[in-house]
């Protein structure tokens, strides 16, 4: 771009010293592509345009996304940071670092500079991952031998659950969550949760801009243009999206390109507009259902399947 | 007692001068039993054996349950302590009033000894009822108008939500919700984190899901039908209240309540000892995470997600022979 206004803006990641663009692409989404020649073109479209924050996930598509992620960054793999996350939902330091070796391996680097504890959405979660022996234990270890940078944890359903994870004080450099204009008066991620991070300095990752499948934008209450600038406006280093077609991508790309945050104003005036539907979570699927909760998490904790338990 | 066996205890329900028995029957599973003359079978000997506390719901079985238990009450009335619950989920006092009237009906009664505000699980319901024109009213309303003695609220969730519910400031006189060894142990217990409340403030609390809803400890062979019961049955509850939809179950409860001692402080710890490392995840409380235990019409009135294609929510049209339409019965009217 030319002219600097229509830059992707860029943030720092908390204290890391690295700076992410507002926007980053996710990790599930990308799984979604048909070939990889798609996974490509909207890998490169989205570095070209400026993006250079990468979300992954080990389980993501049983390593489809990690696969597809990984072919898609040859040669450009030292423009972006990469993110994964390890799934251990519980079990130990083993599981987790055998699952680093496999994530490196499909993502053809010999480092992550991001990589969270995926899905921390059990009430135990907490308890299980800083027991002796536990994932933490993975996270520090893989910080000290050169194959991750920064480290932190990412999940969906309840800010009591997060607080439980920072009360053990570790630190974490990134901490990721839905942050949108309905989160914002229920049971809210963003009332909760953001403040505490901004006073540890630990790097917020905003997600779920639109309900996690566009709930949202599906119901009318919100356009995407006033969702993602909702979720950009906040005090984060970026708002990771979900962006499976160019259409897509260039929509949130259009939004983010010189993006000035919404005014005070202009934010009370979105969430005032969602308290009306957000009472109840019935947008937010993922804190009141077992939706978006995914299979091996399940099976760790011993919870019905998708098919026998969808909701 | 005729078979030798002591008197199931009778407890006081909160603050009045009532006593009713500490083992109730729940309404939901009268409507699982195979046929009325069953569901008939299994009332009249729930009444001969000591039980006076009778659960029900506007909405189990799409008033099935209520219209069994009506008729199966004839000339028994007077005899027990009649409860059922209505279904306003947030909506108005109106709705709320039309189905306490075919609550009567399909009950054949004048009067509710109680009435309660059924599945108060999401955050903005304790909101929804309070309002100008909310359920709340229609509980005033009903108590002024002699129809019910008391009034109460029902839920499963979240104990967050019923201290919001409490919070409203209106005068409850029974507070129904799960307790059991899993809950004692689980982030979001009602044991812990509303049962205390409860008793300071005189409430009649009304246990419910000792068996956890699914019957799963004792089926996965965890712990006894026995303990679990007896573990609910000790805390400081008006009554326990389970479903009973087969004879063997009733049988077995009635077992454990005649002649029941509550267990010792120890042996509650040694119970929630022993589970809790399943506790905390609440994988055997599934209505506290899941949608699992939230009626279709609860999730209708709040614009939850019914995917006709999913088995569970199959199951649960089936169990309540939902059409997918509201009260298409009051519709016709």
């Amino acid at each position: 771009m030319s002219a600097q206004g229509n830059s992707l803006p860029k943030r720092p990641l908390g204290k890391t010293g690295l700076e992410v663009s507002i926007l980053g692409m996710g990790g599930y989404h990308l799984g979604t592509v048909e070939k990889q020649s798609d996974a490509d073109r909207l890998v490169h479209q989205a570095i070209d345009a400026g993006i250079n924050f990468f979300d992954n996930a080990w389980e993501y598509h049983s390593g489809r996304s990690e696969d597809l992620l990984g072919n898609a960054l040859k040669g450009r793999r030292n423009d972006v940071i990469l993110m994964t996350k390890v799934c251990s939902h519980g079990r130990d330091k083993k599981v987790a670092m055998q699952q680093l070796e496999e994530s490196l391996r499909r993502l053809q680097t010999d480092h992550l500079d991001v990589w969270q504890v995926h899905e921390v959405v059990y009430w135990n979660d907490p308890d299980k991952i800083f027991a002796p022996g536990g994932a933490i234990e993975a996270l520090t270890e893989a910080k000290q031998q050169g194959k991750v940078r920064f480290v932190g944890f990412t999940g969906h359903k309840d800010p009591r659950i997060h607080l439980k994870m920072l009360s053990h004080n570790f630190a974490f450099d990134t901490v990721q969550m839905p942050l949108n204009c309905f989160d914002a008066t229920f049971r809210s991620f963003e009332q909760q949760v953001l403040p505490e991070l901004q006073r540890k300095g630990i790097a917020p990752l905003g997600m779920k801009s639109f309900g996690g499948s566009g709930e949202m934008l599906r119901n009318g209450a919100v356009t995407p243009r006033e969702a993602l600038s909702y979720a950009m406006s906040l005090p984060v280093a970026t708002t990771i999206s979900g962006m499976d077609t160019p259409e897509v991508l260039n929509q949130n790309l259009e939004i983010a390109r010189g993006f000035q945050a919404l005014d005070k104003a202009a934010m009370q005036a979105l969430r005032d507009r969602c308290h009306a539907y957000s009472g109840d979570g019935h947008l937010e699927l993922y804190k009141m259902t077992l939706k978006y909760d995914g299979p091996i998490g399940r099976e760790q904790h011993e919870f019905p399947t998708e098919e026998q338990l969808p909701l | 007692m005729a078979d030798g066996t002591a008197a199931i205890p009778l407890r006081n329900f909160g603050k009045a001068d009532i006593k009713v028995s500490a083992l109730a029957m729940g309404g939901h599973h009268i409507g699982d039993a195979p046929d009325e003359k069953i569901a008939q079978r299994l009332i009249d000997r729930a009444v001969d054996r000591g039980i006076t506390f009778f659960d029900n719901c506007w909405e189990y079985h799409r008033g099935k349950t209520e219209e069994w238990m009506g008729r199966a009450l004839k000339g028994k009335r007077n005899g027990v302590f009649l409860m059922t619950k209505v279904c306003t989920h947030g909506r108005d006092r109106v709705l709320a009033m039309r189905m306490l009237e075919e609550s009567l009906r399909r009950l054949q009664t004048d009067h509710l000894d109680l009435w309660q505000v059924h599945g108060v699980v999401f955050e903005n319901d304790p909101d929804l009822f309070i309002r100008r024109d909310g359920a709340a009213e229609a509980l005033t309303q009903a108590k002024k108008d002699g129809k019910v003695r008391f009034v109460g609220f029902s839920g499963h969730k979240d104990p967050a939500v019923h201290m919001k519910m409490i919070g409203t400031g209106f005068p409850f006189d029974a507070v129904q919700m799960p307790l059991n060894p899993f809950d004692a142990n689980f982030d979001l217990s009602f044991e812990r984190l509303v049962l205390p409340e409860l008793n300071r403030r005189g409430v009649a609390v009304l246990g419910m899901k000792p068996f956890c809803g699914t019957g799963e400890p004792v089926n996965k062979g965890i712990l006894t039908a026995e303990e679990v019961l007896r573990y609910a049955m000790s805390l400081p509850v008006t009554t326990t209240i389970t479903g009973m939809e087969k004879e063997e179950a009733l049988d077995q409860n009635l077992r454990i309540a005649q002649g029941f001692k509550p267990l010792s402080a120890t042996e509650m710890q040694s119970l929630r000892d022993r589970v809790r490392s399943q506790a905390g995840d609440a994988r055997f409380e599934p209505y506290k995470v899941s949608l699992k235990f939230d009626n279709p019409e609860a999730r209708m009135a709040h614009d939850f997600p019914l995917d006709m294609k999913q088995k569970e929510v199959q199951e649960m049209f089936g169990a309540a022979m939902n059409t997918g339409k509201p009260y298409p019965k009051l519709q016709a009217q």
